[in-house]
């Protein structure tokens, strides 16, 4: 009987506890279905843990958006679904939320590497009607407004921007005997100054550059397409969609990093490979003293304010330079350049795509578009705010610099193939830093192998 | 009535047509069909539908985002076609068979070691020993794989033992890394399975063996070995298996790289499936591991089976 009772205890409470649970489920249905034609519902789907600088940040800012927001919209709701994990771990949970529509959040907010993939999937839909109206997408620079224009008509909008240059430690550079301010003019000045630094100060890497695959896809967006970006052959996917596999602009990349690597030059394997966020890395190794030169995001500067303190480093404004990353002989700067971007769902409601678009006026304003981009790492997407002082004393001089920089950027490819090519080419820069013996001839043999072997022949293409 | 019985016995049916009835075919019982239905019913849907579906699957075009995502189709041999010709896949496979094995090895041979090694020690050092080892088997995951990181890379324990604090084991030989912290993960089963084997050796056994002069490895060999054997195999079959599902220790480690260097099986098909967004390919893959476990659950079952 003892034996009955407790089982029977804990049945009969969950028993009432499914019923009542049921019950309340059946009455916040009817409940809804009545206020279905004056309130509408949104959920908002973000990455709650890689898009901001810390996790506390992003939720302030969601937090303090959807206020604004239902203030002003008081017959909407918004869900935010902030999705936990690396940027890996929110590719994937967004993909399988996209797989119902039940679930398919209203508004997303994504890498812009993505923007085609979820294009072509039928997932999103096309923003023309909503942007027209708005004052701030006007201001975009063309490069960016075409970010997320396929076919003519626009599926994705940035929410801010990142690109790359140069940082450099002003004392180790003087140390080693190069004037300041320093502006490499060709990739033979950086390996030049890398030199120095080693030959004056043993002790300190004299220069980063981010290798290897344990950054994911982006790792190489801080890194190597950089140095492609600037090489005589940049060229990652042909017009017809073929992955380039073989160029010379690959063969130049990759003796960089053969040189760098060979000679010593570059930061150890337990860092580059650290699966704990290598691309900043380099903000906390300049603030120990223990870097020189790093090939660098735009959100390294804002890694230093108080607010990130990652670490928190009051000199650095005075302490480290920021310089364009030159092209391979000189003739200007180069950098890639990768977003966030928000989508609409194809399968949302025309009252909930005209709520989304609402949204994102207000995620768009300047305030919350700069506190976005001072918080995220981001350079805003419009062009005049890259001035004002909320962006520029945030983290300054760095935010001035990279907006600076901005327009010599070039976006990156979104298909389906881009992925796996660049898990072969941070593949090979991995070999190279792995094991510097490693020539760029027998790394890009080795990333060709691994792409076409993966897309297979008809996927891929070699360039003179 | 004993005696009627007896008489049956001598008079009954020749000896040859004994032979020819089938006795168990009494013992069976339709009824019983019922009291196994439940059993039918979770084998067919929760292993049978599912594979089913995850073999269709690796035969379509199945992609967790793109065109196809939404609209794949049956491709007949193509991701078979793909899988013969994917060199990554074979060197997938060979990673996979050489963590096994070292795993298997080691587990095998630390597990018999700590086991026999701990019977012969005082009872506060079987505690204190047996109970760290235990401890290290009871370990989530992620809690070995990132010990193992931090110990194996630079500053690292290992590394600073030896007087090379900068050294970078796991990047250096990364293999035999991940292959060690598996061993070491999954010793303290592979001990206490062993430990209460090795107690169930009759004492007269190993007496008898010292009686007759025979030496210690004559011993180990002719009586410890063979008394031991069962135990061992469900060790190795069982170590294999973990093994070869032994996705998250990797994946914080190394996540499958350098390269391609410690990318098992179920890493290559979780990248295929999530980081490449071929669903279809990743699920064959992933059919692929079905296959080797199952050589390992069927080999499992008949050696125990030999063994009743």
């Amino acid at each position: 009987m003892k034996v009955m009772l407790r089982g029977a205890i804990p049945r009969l409470i969950a028993g009432t506890a499914i019923i009542a649970l049921s019950t309340a489920g059946l009455a916040t249905g009817v409940a809804s279905q009545a206020g279905a034609s004056s309130k509408v519902t949104i959920s908002v789907a973000y990455a709650a843990n890689t898009t901001f600088d810390t996790t506390p940040l992003g939720l302030t800012w969601w937090t303090q958006v959807k206020k604004e927001f239902e203030k002003q919209y008081p017959n909407v709701t918004v869900n935010l679904d902030a999705v936990q994990g690396g940027e890996p771990d929110f590719l994937e949970k967004l993909a399988l939320l996209y797989r119902s529509t039940s679930t398919a959040p209203t508004l997303a907010q994504f890498p812009s590497t993505e923007i085609a993939l979820y294009q072509s999937t039928g997932y999103l839909a096309s923003m023309d009607k909503y942007l027209a109206t708005t004052s701030w997408f006007k201001e975009y620079p063309k490069v960016i407004q075409n970010e997320g224009k396929i076919g003519g008509k626009i599926y994705a909008v940035s929410s801010g921007e990142n690109n790359v240059g140069l940082y450099y430690d002003k004392a180790i550079l003087q140390k080693a005997g190069i004037a300041l301010p320093w502006q490499p003019k060709t990739w033979a000045d950086i390996i030049s100054a890398a030199k120095k630094i080693k030959a004056a100060e043993p002790k300190i890497i004299p220069l980063w550059v981010d290798a290897g695959t344990s950054a994911g896809p982006n790792g190489a967006g801080y890194g190597i397409l950089n140095l492609l970006a600037g090489s005589s052959t940049p060229t990652i996917e042909t017009s017809s969609g073929k992955m380039v596999v073989s160029s010379k602009g690959l063969t130049q990349t990759l003796d960089f990093f053969h040189t760098v690597f060979a000679d010593g030059l570059g930061a150890p394997t337990s860092q580059l490979f650290s699966p704990n966020n290598a691309p900043n890395i380099p903000s906390t190794d300049f603030f120990k003293g223990t870097l020189g030169i790093a090939v660098g995001a735009n959100f390294l500067g804002g890694n230093w304010t108080k607010q990130v303190s990652f670490p928190y480093w009051a000199k650095a404004s005075t302490a480290m330079g920021v310089a364009g990353l030159p092209k391979i002989n000189g003739g200007g700067y180069a950098s890639t350049l990768s977003g966030w971007d928000y989508g609409m769902s194809s399968t949302a409601s025309s009252a909930q795509l005209t709520a989304a678009g609402e949204f994102m006026n207000v995620a768009q304003e300047q305030t919350n578009l700069i506190e976005a981009g001072n918080w995220a790492g981001w350079v805003p997407p419009v062009q005049s705010d890259w001035t004002v002082p909320l962006y520029t004393n945030f983290a300054a001089p760095f935010n001035e610099e990279f907006g600076k920089l901005l327009p010599s950027s070039s976006e990156l490819p979104s298909n389906a193939n881009y992925n796996v090519w660049v898990q072969g080419i941070e593949q090979a820069s991995g070999d190279i830093a792995l094991k510097p013996a490693t020539t760029g001839a027998q790394a890009l043999a080795s990333m060709k192998g691994y792409v076409t072997n993966q897309l297979g022949a008809s996927a891929v293409v070699s360039l003179p | 009535m004993v005696s009627t019985a007896v008489v049956d016995t001598v008079t009954g049916p020749p000896l040859q047509e004994l032979w020819k009835t089938r006795h168990d075919k009494t013992r069976y019982q339709w009824s019983s069909l019922g009291l196994l239905t439940p059993t039918f019913a979770l084998l067919i849907f929760l292993f049978l539908v599912p594979m089913g579906i995850a073999i269709y699957l690796g035969l379509t075009n199945l992609t967790l985002i793109g065109p196809t995502a939404v609209h794949s189709s049956f491709t007949g041999t193509a991701n078979l076609i793909r899988l013969k010709g994917d060199t990554t896949f074979w060197s997938s496979l060979w990673v996979t068979g050489i963590f096994i094995v070292g795993s298997i090895i080691g587990v095998v041979v630390l597990g018999y070691t700590l086991a026999s090694l701990l019977m012969r020690a005082t009872a506060w050092m079987r505690v204190v020993v047996g109970g760290i080892v235990v401890i290290s088997w009871m370990m989530p995951a992620v809690t070995a794989g990132m010990t193992w990181y931090a110990s194996t890379t630079g500053n690292g324990t290992f590394g600073t033992l030896f007087g090379h604090p900068n050294a970078n084991l796991l990047d250096a030989q990364p293999l035999l890394v991940v292959t060690l912290a598996s061993i070491w993960s999954m010793t303290g089963f592979s001990m206490l399975v062993m430990g209460a084997a090795l107690r169930n050796i009759p004492s007269e056994a190993i007496e008898a063996a010292i009686v007759e002069n025979a030496s210690t490895w004559q011993r180990f060999r002719m009586i410890v070995l063979p008394l031991l054997r069962p135990t061992m195999t469900a060790i190795v079959l069982l170590t294999g298996l973990l093994a070869l599902a032994n996705f998250s220790l990797i994946y914080i480690m190394t996540q499958g790289g350098p390269g391609n260097s410690t990318n098992i099986l179920p890493l290559y098909s979780y990248q295929q499936a999530f980081t490449f967004n071929n669903l279809a390919y990743g699920a064959l893959i992933g059919n692929v591991m079905v296959v080797i476990a199952t050589v390992f659950g069927v080999f499992y079952v008949r050696i125990t089976a030999r063994r009743i």
